[in-house]
C-alpha cells in the first residue's frame, strides 16, 4: 500500500490537468447541442439573410414570405462588415439583395437583376434553388396574369403544393450523433488524460535514484510493479467512469438502452488500451519536460487523423488509411457503428474492431516488458 | 595596509527578521578573509549586500574607496563572485560558459581567450572543455562555477561556500586555486562553515552569528580566545571516579571527562602536560591503547563563544 | 557587450530543446494535422450528386413527362438506380441511397432520416410536380383544348422560364474558405508561445529569478544592455520559427494569406512582439516558479486561441458578434482577425485596427514589466 499511497500523492499534484481536460470535454459536448424532433420528416432549413431595398408590398412581400417560411432568417446588424462576417463564418449561407423598384420592374415585364452572396455549400445551393423556384413560377404566371393580387395568389397556391414524403427510420439520430460525438471526443480526453498522468507518475517512480532506492528496499519487485499497475488501472478506471457518467448526464435519455451499453463497453476497451499505451510511453520517456510535448502530439495526432474532432466521413481517404495504425481508429469506427444501429446487433466488424483494440493492448504490454527487461 | 572594503554599521532586515545586525568590518588588500558562521548566520546576505544585490536599511559600503552601487561599473569590473549555487547555462559547454561570463567583463577577444584558458587550467578542467554541465560530476561543476566567476582576473573575489558537497580531490584543487589567486595579488573574501578550510586558507577570520560579529582576528588569535590550549584523549578501558577527581587537581588541568571508554583531559596552558599524564597513568598501572593530543580548533572557539556547535 | 550577449543568448535558445519544440515543431505538427483533417471539409459541404432510387412500376413507365425529367437530371443532381420496391428498400437500409421515389396515384418520396440530401430530393420533386400544377392553372384560364395542347403548353412554359429569367448575380467574395481561420489561429498561437522565449531570456538575466541573473547583476555590464540584447535574440529565434511555419503552411499546406505580403509580414512582426512582451510581463510580474510561469503562458495562449476560433471557428464569430470587447484584450484574436481582414476584406481599416490593438497590447505589457525590469536591488533573492 505504500506505493499506492505515494501514487495518490503524486496524482494529487496533477489534478489541475485532469480537471482541465474534463472541463474542455463538457464544454465541447454542450457546445454542439441542437435539438430536432423525431420520427417525422423535417426539411433542413438554410440560413438566409434578405436585404430588401424595395418597399415591402405585393410580389416583393410574397417572395420574402416564401423564403422566410422555408429557411431560417438570420438577424445581423445592418452593416456591410457584419453581413460579410456572417457569411464567412457560415452564420448565413445565402444573402439576397432585393433591388430598389424590384416589384415595379418585375410587374412591368422587365427582369431586374438580383444580387446574391453565397457560401457555395449545400445550404446555399438549397437557398438558391428556393429563390429560383419562386422566380420561375412567378415569371411563368406573369405571362398570363396581369393583376398583382391574383398573380400572388396563383404563385402561392402553386408553391404550396407539397409532395408526399415518408420517413422510415424512427431512430433518434440526432441524440445518437451527439452521443457519438461525445464519445469520439473522449478519444482525446481519455488518451491525453491517461497517457499524461500515467507517464508523469511512472516517470517519477522510474527516476534513476528512486528506482535504485526501491530496488535495494525489501519490497518484492513483482509486488511493486503490481501495485503500480493497480494504481494506474484504478486511475484510468476513474477517468473512464467520470466520462461515462458525464455522457449520461449530457445525452442521457437517448442512450439508456443497448446503445449506451455498447458505447460503455467500447470506451471501456479503449480505456484499457489507453492505459497500456500510457505505461509504454511512461517506460520509454524518462524526461518529464518531454512528456507534455509527446502527449500532445500523440493525442492530438490520433484524434485529428482518426476523426475524433472532424467526423470520419469528412476525412480524406488517404488520412483514413493512415489512421488504421492508431487504436483510436477502431474505437471511433465502433462509435459510428453504434450510433447507426436501429436494433441490437453485433456485426462482425464491431467484434473485429474490439479485437484490434485488444491486440493493440497486448502489443503495448509486450513492448513495455521488452523495454523494461532490457534496462 | 590598504583597505579594499570598508563596511560601516550595515543592517539588513527582511520580513521582521534582522539578517545582518549593525555589521562593521574592513578588508585589506592581498588578504584572504574568512567569513565563518553556521547556516543562517548572515554570511550570504552580507555578501549580497556588499554586491548591491540586496537593499539594506542602514550602513555604508565602500569598495576600492568608492561607494558601491548597482551602476558602479568601474568597481564591478574589478570584482569576481562565485555564488553558493552553481550558476551556469545548461545549453553551453564548459568553455562557452566561462567565455560568456568572462565576456561580460573583458571586451578584447584575444585577451578573453587567454583568460578563459588560464581559468580552465586554474580549476583543472582541461579535459572537460567540450562537456555540457549536466555531464559533469558535482565537484567538477563546482570548479566550473568558480572558473566562471574568476576568469576575468578580478582584484577582489567573493567566494560563497564554493566547496559545499565537493569530493576531497576537487576540494583540494579548489583550495590550491584560491591560494594561487591570492599569490597573484587578489584580495579574497571566503565564506564557509568548514573550519578546517579557514584554518588552512585564511589570513584573517570574522565569525558571524545571528548577523553579528562575535569574534575576529587571525586563526591563531582566535584560538587564544578559547580558554583551552591543549586537549588530550586517551583510550582506556576502565578508570575509577576517584582517579578522575584526582586528575582534576593536576596543574593546568581545566576539565576531565570519561565518556565511552575515552578519557579527555583539557588543559588551559602550560608545557609537558602530556608527559605528566603518561607518567601518572604508568604509575597507577592503568592500561591504555591510544593516546593523542590536539590543539583547539575554531569549532572549539565557536563553542566557547556561543555555546553551540558550528556545524549542525 | 551587446553583441557578445546577443550571440550567447542566441546559442542558448537554439540549444534549448523544450523551447524549440513548443515554438518551432509543435505549430508545424499541429498545422499538418489541421491540414489533414480539414482539407476535405469545405468540399464535403457543397452539394454532391445525390444517390436515389426510383421504383420502376407500371405507373412510372406510363408517365412520360416524369421519366423524361428525371432522365434530364441524371448525372447532374441525381444518380438514379431503377428497380423494384424491395430493391429500393434494401438500398435505403444499407445507406446506399438517400431516398427513393414511388409513383402510384401521386408521387411519393421515401427517406430514412432527415438531412440535406433528403430535403433537396423533396424540393426537386416538388418543383417537377408543380409544373403540372402550373399547366392546370394556365389551362384553367385558357378554355381551348386541342389534342396537342398540353404538349405545346409544356414547351411554352419551358420557353418562358428559359428566356424571361430574373438573373441572379453572385457578388460574394471568392475568399470564403473558413478553415483558413484555423491556420491563422495557429500563427497566433506560435506568436504567443514566443512568450516562453521572453520568459526564458528575462529569467536568465534577473538576479531575483535565477543564479545566472545574479552573476550578470554583479558584472559591470549595464542591465538594459543585457536584457535588450537577450530579448532581441529571443525575437530573432521567434522570427526564424514563424518564418519556417509560414514557408511550410504556404508552400506545403497551401494556406492563403491574401495578396499583400508586406502587410502579412508586418502583422507577424507585431504579433511576435506581442507574444514576446507578454512573456516578459509574466516573467517579471508573477511571483511563482519558472515552471508555473510556463504553465501560465501555455494556458493563457490556449485560452486566447480558443476564443479566437482554434477549437471551433464559430467561437470567433460569436465573440465578434456578441462580445467584441473581449477582442480588445485577446492578442490571439487581434492576430487572427488581422489575417482574416487581409484575406477576406478589400479595405484595410480593420487590419490597421488590429495592428494598432496589438501595438497597444505590447506597449501595455512592456510598461507593466518595466518597473520590475529597472529594479537593481531586491528585498530578497
Amino acid at each position: 500500500m505504500t506505493v499506492f499511497k505515494a501514487y495518490l500523492k503524486v496524482l494529487n499534484k496533477n489534478k489541475a490537468l485532469v480537471i482541465l481536460y474534463t472541463v474542455l470535454l463538457i464544454f465541447f459536448a454542450s457546445f454542439n447541442m441542437k435539438t430536432n424532433s423525431v420520427g417525422t420528416f423535417v426539411a433542413e432549413k438554410p440560413n438566409v439573410l434578405i436585404v430588401n431595398q424595395d418597399e415591402n408590398r405585393g410580389i416583393t412581400k410574397s417572395l420574402i414570405q416564401y423564403i422566410t417560411q422555408n429557411s431560417t432568417i438570420v438577424r445581423v446588424k445592418e452593416n456591410d462588415s457584419s453581413i460579410n462576417d456572417a457569411l464567412f463564418y457560415r452564420d448565413v449561407s445565402y444573402i439576397i439583395y432585393l433591388p430598389h423598384h424590384f416589384r415595379n420592374d418585375f410587374l412591368s415585364g422587365k427582369n431586374p437583376k438580383i444580387e446574391v452572396k453565397s457560401t457555395g455549400d449545400y445550404n446555399a445551393s438549397l437557398a438558391s434553388m428556393m429563390l429560383e423556384r419562386y422566380l420561375k413560377v412567378a415569371t411563368t404566371y406573369r405571362e398570363v396574369e396581369k393583376d398583382e393580387a391574383s398573380l400572388v395568389k396563383m404563385i402561392e397556391e402553386t408553391l404550396d403544393h407539397q409532395v408526399d414524403i415518408e420517413m422510415t427510420s424512427k431512430l433518434d439520430s440526432n441524440q445518437l450523433m451527439k452521443a457519438r460525438d461525445f464519445y469520439n471526443f473522449s478519444n482525446y480526453s481519455l488518451l491525453a488524460g491517461c497517457v499524461f498522468v500515467i507517464c508523469f507518475i511512472v516517470a517519477s517512480f522510474k527516476d534513476e535514484n528512486i528506482r535504485k532506492r526501491t530496488m535495494v528496499s525489501s519490497l518484492d519487485m513483482k509486488k511493486y510493479n503490481q501495485q503500480l499497475l493497480f494504481a494506474n488501472g484504478l486511475f484510468a478506471l476513474t477517468l473512464w467512469f467520470l466520462y461515462v457518467l458525464l455522457s449520461f448526464i449530457l445525452v442521457g435519455k437517448s442512450i439508456l438502452d443497448f446503445h449506451g451499453l455498447l458505447f460503455l463497453f467500447n470506451s471501456f476497451v479503449f480505456m484499457v488500451v489507453a492505459l497500456t499505451f500510457g505505461l509504454l510511453i511512461g517506460n520509454l520517456v524518462q524526461n518529464k519536460e518531454a512528456i507534455g510535448g509527446i502527449v500532445n502530439v500523440v493525442a492530438l495526432g490520433s484524434s485529428f487523423l482518426c476523426g475524433a474532432f472532424v467526423p470520419m466521413e469528412w476525412l480524406p481517404d488517404f488520412v483514413l488509411k493512415i489512421a488504421h495504425i492508431f487504436p483510436s481508429y477502431y474505437y471511433i469506427s465502433n462509435n459510428h457503428f453504434i450510433s447507426s444501429l436501429e436494433y441490437f446487433e453485433l456485426s462482425w466488424s464491431f467484434v473485429m474492431n474490439i479485437g484490434m483494440l485488444l491486440l493493440f493492448g497486448v502489443l503495448f504490454i509486450l513492448i513495455t516488458n521488452i523495454i523494461s527487461k532490457r534496462k | 595596509m590598504k583597505k579594499v572594503i570598508e563596511v560601516k554599521s550595515l543592517t539588513k532586515e527582511y520580513k521582521g527578521l534582522r539578517a545582518v545586525d549593525d555589521l562593521s568590518f574592513d578588508v585589506y588588500s592581498g588578504e584572504i578573509l574568512g567569513l565563518l558562521g553556521p547556516n543562517g548566520s548572515g554570511k550570504s546576505t552580507t555578501i549580497n549586500c556588499l554586491l548591491s544585490l540586496l537593499k539594506f536599511q542602514t550602513g555604508s559600503i565602500q569598495i576600492f574607496g568608492k561607494s558601491m552601487s548597482p551602476t558602479a561599473y568601474e568597481i564591478k569590473k574589478q570584482i569576481g563572485v562565485v555564488f553558493q549555487e552553481v550558476a551556469v547555462f545548461q545549453e553551453l559547454t564548459v568553455r562557452e560558459n566561462i567565455e560568456y561570463f568572462c565576456g561580460l567583463y573583458i571586451k578584447n577577444k584575444k585577451m578573453r581567450n587567454e583568460y578563459v584558458e588560464e581559468a580552465i587550467q586554474l580549476v583543472g578542467l582541461e579535459e572537460f572543455k567540450k562537456f555540457y554541465p549536466k555531464q559533469l560530476s558535482g565537484g567538477l561543476l563546482r570548479r566550473l562555477n568558480i572558473a566562471c566567476g574568476i576568469a576575468h582576473k578580478p582584484k577582489l573575489i567573493f567566494l560563497d561556500e564554493p566547496t559545499v558537497a565537493v569530493d576531497p580531490q576537487s576540494r583540494n584543487h579548489i583550495l590550491d586555486g584560491i591560494k594561487r589567486l591570492r599569490n597573484e595579488g587578489a584580495t579574497i573574501i571566503y565564506t564557509t562553515h568548514y573550519m578546517e578550510e579557514v584554518e588552512i586558507l585564511c589570513d584573517r577570520v570574522i565569525i558571524l552569528d545571528k548577523g553579528k560579529i562575535i569574534a575576529s582576528g587571525t586563526p591563531d588569535e582566535l584560538k587564544e580566545l578559547a580558554k583551552i590550549e591543549e586537549k588530550v584523549s586517551v583510550e582506556i578501558e576502565k578508570i575509577s571516579t576517584e582517579k578522575l577527581e584526582e586528575m582534576k587537581r593536576f596543574k593546568n588541568v581545566d576539565d576531565v571527562k570519561y565518556i565511552d571508554g575515552i578519557l579527555v583531559v583539557t588543559y588551559q596552558k602550560g608545557k609537558n602536560n602530556l608527559i605528566h599524564l603518561i607518567d601518572y597513568l604508568k604509575k597507577e598501572n592503568l592500561q591504555y591503547n591510544k593516546i593523542y593530543s590536539e590543539r583547539p580548533t575554531l569549532n572549539d572557539v565557536f563553542l566557547e563563544l556561543t555555546g553551540k556547535e558550528l556545524r549542525d | 557587450m551587446f553583441g557578445h550577449n546577443f550571440k550567447c543568448a542566441l546559442k542558448t535558445l537554439f540549444k534549448n530543446k523544450v523551447l524549440l519544440f513548443w515554438t518551432f515543431a509543435f505549430p508545424i505538427i499541429l498545422g499538418t494535422l489541421f491540414h489533414m483533417a480539414f482539407q476535405d471539409i469545405e468540399s464535403n459541404e457543397t452539394l454532391d450528386v445525390i444517390d436515389i432510387a426510383i421504383v420502376e412500376n407500371e405507373s412510372w413507365k406510363e408517365n412520360k413527362i416524369l421519366s423524361h425529367v428525371f432522365d434530364e437530371l441524371e448525372g447532374d443532381l441525381f444518380s438514379i438506380t431503377y428497380g423494384s420496391e424491395e430493391e429500393a428498400i434494401a438500398l435505403l437500409n444499407d445507406h446506399k441511397i438517400s431516398g427513393y421515389l414511388i409513383l402510384s396515384d401521386t408521387l411519393k418520396v421515401v427517406v430514412k432520416e432527415n438531412g440535406i440530401d433528403q430535403t433537396v430530393l423533396k424540393f426537386v420533386v416538388e418543383e417537377i410536380t408543380e409544373t403540372e400544377e402550373i399547366m392546370k392553372q394556365i389551362a384553367f384560364r385558357n378554355p381551348m383544348k386541342e389534342e396537342s395542347f398540353y404538349q405545346n403548353l409544356y414547351s411554352m412554359i419551358g420557353q418562358i422560364q428559359n428566356e424571361n429569367k430574373v438573373e441572379l448575380v453572385d457578388i460574394s467574395n471568392q475568399n470564403l474558405s473558413y478553415t483558413m481561420i484555423e491556420f491563422y489561429t495557429l500563427i497566433a498561437m506560435t506568436c504567443l508561445y514566443g512568450g516562453m522565449l521572453g520568459l526564458y531570456v528575462v529569467n536568465q538575466n534577473l538576479a531575483n529569478q535565477s543564479h545566472n541573473g545574479k552573476r550578470i547583476a554583479v558584472s559591470p555590464t549595464p542591465k538594459w544592455k543585457v536584457i535588450l540584447s537577450s530579448a532581441l535574440a529571443g525575437y530573432v529565434v521567434q522570427l526564424v520559427g514563424i518564418a519556417l511555419l509560414f514557408l511550410y503552411t504556404t508552400f506545403v499546406l497551401h494556406v492563403d494569406y491574401g495578396n499583400d505580403i508586406l502587410k502579412v509580414i508586418f502583422l507577424t512582426l507585431m504579433g511576435c512582439f506581442a507574444g514576446l512582451s507578454m512573456g516578459i510581463m509574466i516573467a517579471t510580474l508573477f511571483k511563482v516558479s519558472e515552471n508555473t510561469k510556463t504553465g501560465i503562458i501555455i494556458a493563457f495562449t490556449m485560452l486566447c486561441c480558443f476564443l479566437s476560433g482554434m477549437m471551433g471557428i464559430t467561437m470567433k464569430y460569436l465573440i465578434d458578434k456578441n462580445i467584441p470587447i473581449l477582442n480588445l484584450i485577446n492578442p490571439a484574436s487581434m492576430i487572427t482577425d488581422g489575417f482574416y481582414a487581409l484575406y477576406y476584406y478589400d479595405t484595410f481599416s480593420r487590419y490597421y485596427f488590429d495592428l494598432m490593438s496589438l501595438f497597444l497590447f505590447s506597449l501595455l505589457m512592456i510598461l507593466l514589466s518595466i518597473r520590475s525590469l529597472r529594479r537593481q536591488k531586491y528585498d530578497s533573492i
